[in-house]
């Protein structure tokens, strides 16, 4: 049979599809991968792209995520210096930086990335136990610094993170690292309650007495007030008065034109005054107007 | 197009050899051949079509997209990304292309200070029952500047704002900003002390975890925007007597005081308006007892002539005068004559037959 030239191109077209196949792999924009040649690590691969590679089984293509792993690690007990249990947790956002590093580690387990998370859990425990026993409790609590403190026990438990992962050089990095839990053993949390619950009741005592007392300042201080006014305005009205009688005492100049008049004028008002109403009066012949009874026989009398 | 020129060049050579006169059974399995060939080419151009056409693809209105040739992001930055409508790439494994929706609000719950609830019973609003103490391991609780523990929780709002670092650089980017979250919210509680949290400054609190989340956020550039931190603080529940017990010695605090101040405008106001009443009083008096002096001043000036004429008289007539109204005011008159053996008389009197005061009492209401 005579060969079609397109059927020619087609044929060559699949093989070089197939060749493709067989020799050139891809990394993915959130990937880094790393070539063996025969099992051993030869060809890292940072970057995103297409590579050429030998076919299997001459070389092979391990793919890692590179992108950032949110890791949280287990709840573990440690000692403060001053003697609090406190149990911490950390996240830790870290990822693989280096895959020829990295492969000859983990990539014989199951799941290379739990494998590494599982190291990490293990180095975070140590490191957080000694970091906690370098501080006192009020480190980790205080109103003073603006937690300066605080973010520099973070930062203690990453160097030393970092300070095992330079020795050992697992191709992991560490972007970042925070404290995400801070709690006390069920024992200590119950002593907390106990002070918590006494602090309540001093506190409601305090609000109590407090406001009776604000409140007996308040009424004790308004009736000072009150009296003062009313002093005042008393000796106000006694000052007033008393110009009264001073300006009353520029007419009694008249008076002295002839004392006796007045004298005599002050007496009969004062009389009249005294007895306007309900008032007895018991009087004898001698009293004017009745001393004109004096000397008549009255057989009112004689009766 | 080369496809189809395939059937018109075919023909020729099969033509052949019926011409060379091969039986007719032959003849008929090369044409039902040549027919099951023409099929096999328009389903392998359609299929070709199809390919090309699977590189189709739209991106939502609220959805970006970035293609990835041969893995690697096409452009940087904001010329990677691909707006919303229609768009072609070529399809695996040249090209792929992955969306990523920045639309709408993100949201993530701290919830590592929180008492152990499930999330079908949050969704209820159900509250599990508060056990006797808290289980480190289950309950989360946050522990404040003055080593209280209390619980807390934030939700954080936010927005994509680079996709490409959101989708490329994290395996789990919500995670991440929920572990930010639960470290800001941890970090804020431990630099405030119980009451500001839960009463005095509660705004200030949200304003310290929301701060310090958008600092961690922009630290690790995870490509978002933070829009707004809502938190909820709640005394632990076991203790729940003791802090309403505070809560209502406060409320009682500031109705006591409000009955103080009310008793003070009271008693100012009061003082106030005696003293007033006073000072009118006194002024109303002075102006009396002038007038009067003045009044009688007067009279005195116009009586001094007549007195003068004839004193004894003039006295007489007045005392006379004066005494007959007082003797037709007075209530009694008791004349007592002397008797005329000028034996002394004695006289007996019941005085305070009507007490006055009873009367005036009686009379007034």
């Amino acid at each position: 049979m005579k060969r079609n030239p397109l059927t020619l191109i087609i044929g060559l077209l699949l093989i070089i599809v197939f060749a493709l196949l067989l020799f050139v792999f891809q990394v993915r924009q959130s990937q880094v991968a790393v070539v063996t040649t025969f099992g051993n690590p030869t060809r890292p691969i940072t970057k995103p792209g297409a590579y050429l590679k030998w076919p299997w089984p001459i070389q092979k293509v391990w793919w890692f995520d590179q992108r950032v792993q949110n890791f949280e690690d287990r709840l573990t007990e440690g000692l403060t210096r001053d003697s609090f249990n406190l149990l911490t947790s950390v996240y830790v956002g870290w990822k693989v930086s280096d895959p020829a590093a990295f492969f000859p580690r983990f990539a014989g387990s199951a799941d290379p990335i739990a494998a590494a998370e599982a190291l990490l859990d293990q180095w975070l425990g140590t490191a957080k136990t000694a970091v906690v026993g370098r501080h006192p409790l009020g480190d980790f609590l205080t109103t003073t610094d603006n937690g300066a403190n605080f973010i520099a026990i973070e930062n203690e438990i990453l160097a030393s993170i970092q300070s095992q992962l330079r020795t050992n050089n697992f191709g992991l990095e560490i972007e970042f690292l925070g404290i995400k839990r801070l709690q006390l053993p069920e024992s200590v949390s119950q002593s907390v309650f106990e002070r918590m619950t006494s602090e309540r009741k001093v506190l409601a005592d305090r609000f109590q007495y407090e406001g009776e007392a604000e409140a007996q300042r308040i009424r004790s201080d308004a009736e000072r007030r009150a009296a003062e006014v009313l002093a005042n305005a008393q000796g106000q009205a006694t000052q007033i008065k008393g110009q009264g009688e001073a300006e009353a005492a520029k007419s009694l100049k008249v008076f002295q034109q002839n004392p006796e008049l007045a004298s005599f004028i002050f007496r009969l008002s004062a009389l009249e005054d005294s007895l306007k109403e309900r008032s007895t009066l018991i009087f004898d012949q001698h009293t004017p107007p009745f001393d004109l009874f004096q000397g008549v026989s009255t057989n009112l009398l004689t009766k | 197009m080369n496809d189809h020129d395939l059937p018109q060049n075919g023909p020729p050579e099969p033509t052949l050899p019926p011409e060379t006169n091969v039986d007719a059974g032959s003849q008929a399995l090369a044409e039902a051949l040549r027919s099951s060939f023409t099929i096999v080419k328009v389903v392998m151009v359609l299929l070709v079509l199809v390919f090309l056409a699977s590189g189709l693809f739209t991106v939502g209105p609220e959805q970006r997209a970035i293609i990835l040739r041969f893995g690697k992001a096409q452009g940087e930055g904001e010329k990677a990304l691909l707006l919303p409508g229609l768009h072609w790439s070529f399809p695996y494994p040249i090209d792929e292309h992955i969306k990523v929706s920045i639309g709408g609000l993100q949201q993530v719950s701290s919830m590592v200070g929180w008492y152990a609830v499930t999330p079908e019973q949050m969704l209820a609003g159900i509250e599990p029952p508060a056990g006797p103490m808290l289980n480190p391991i289950a309950d989360g609780y946050v522990m404040t500047a003055d080593a209280n523990i209390m619980h807390s929780r934030a939700t954080l709002t936010y927005r994509i704002n680079d996709p490409i670092r959101y989708v490329f650089s994290f395996v789990n980017a919500s995670n991440t900003v929920q572990s930010l979250l639960d470290n800001a919210l941890l970090h804020a509680a431990a630099c405030f002390k119980v009451d500001d949290i839960l009463t005095r400054d509660v705004a200030g609190f949200q304003e310290e975890v929301r701060r310090r989340a958008t600092q961690l956020v922009a630290k690790q550039d995870i490509g978002i925007n933070v829009e707004q931190c809502a938190i909820q603080s709640v005394p632990p529940r076991q203790l729940k007597d003791a802090f309403a017990s505070v809560l209502k010695a406060e409320v009682m605090r500031s109705k006591v005081l409000d009955e103080a101040r009310s008793y003070e405008n009271q008693v100012t106001n009061r003082a106030g308006a005696d003293a007033e009443s006073l000072i009118n009083l006194a002024q109303s008096d002075r102006a009396r007892l002038v007038s009067d002096v003045a009044a009688q001043a007067q009279r005195f000036q116009e009586i001094l002539p007549q007195y003068q004429r004839h004193p004894a008289l003039f006295e007489q007539q007045r005392l006379t005068e004066t005494l007959s109204h007082v003797f037709t005011n007075a209530q009694d008159k008791i004349f007592l004559a002397d008797s005329p053996g000028g034996k002394q008389k004695q006289l007996r009197l019941l005085l305070n037959r009507e007490p006055p005061k009873l009367k005036s009492q009686e009379t007034k209401p």
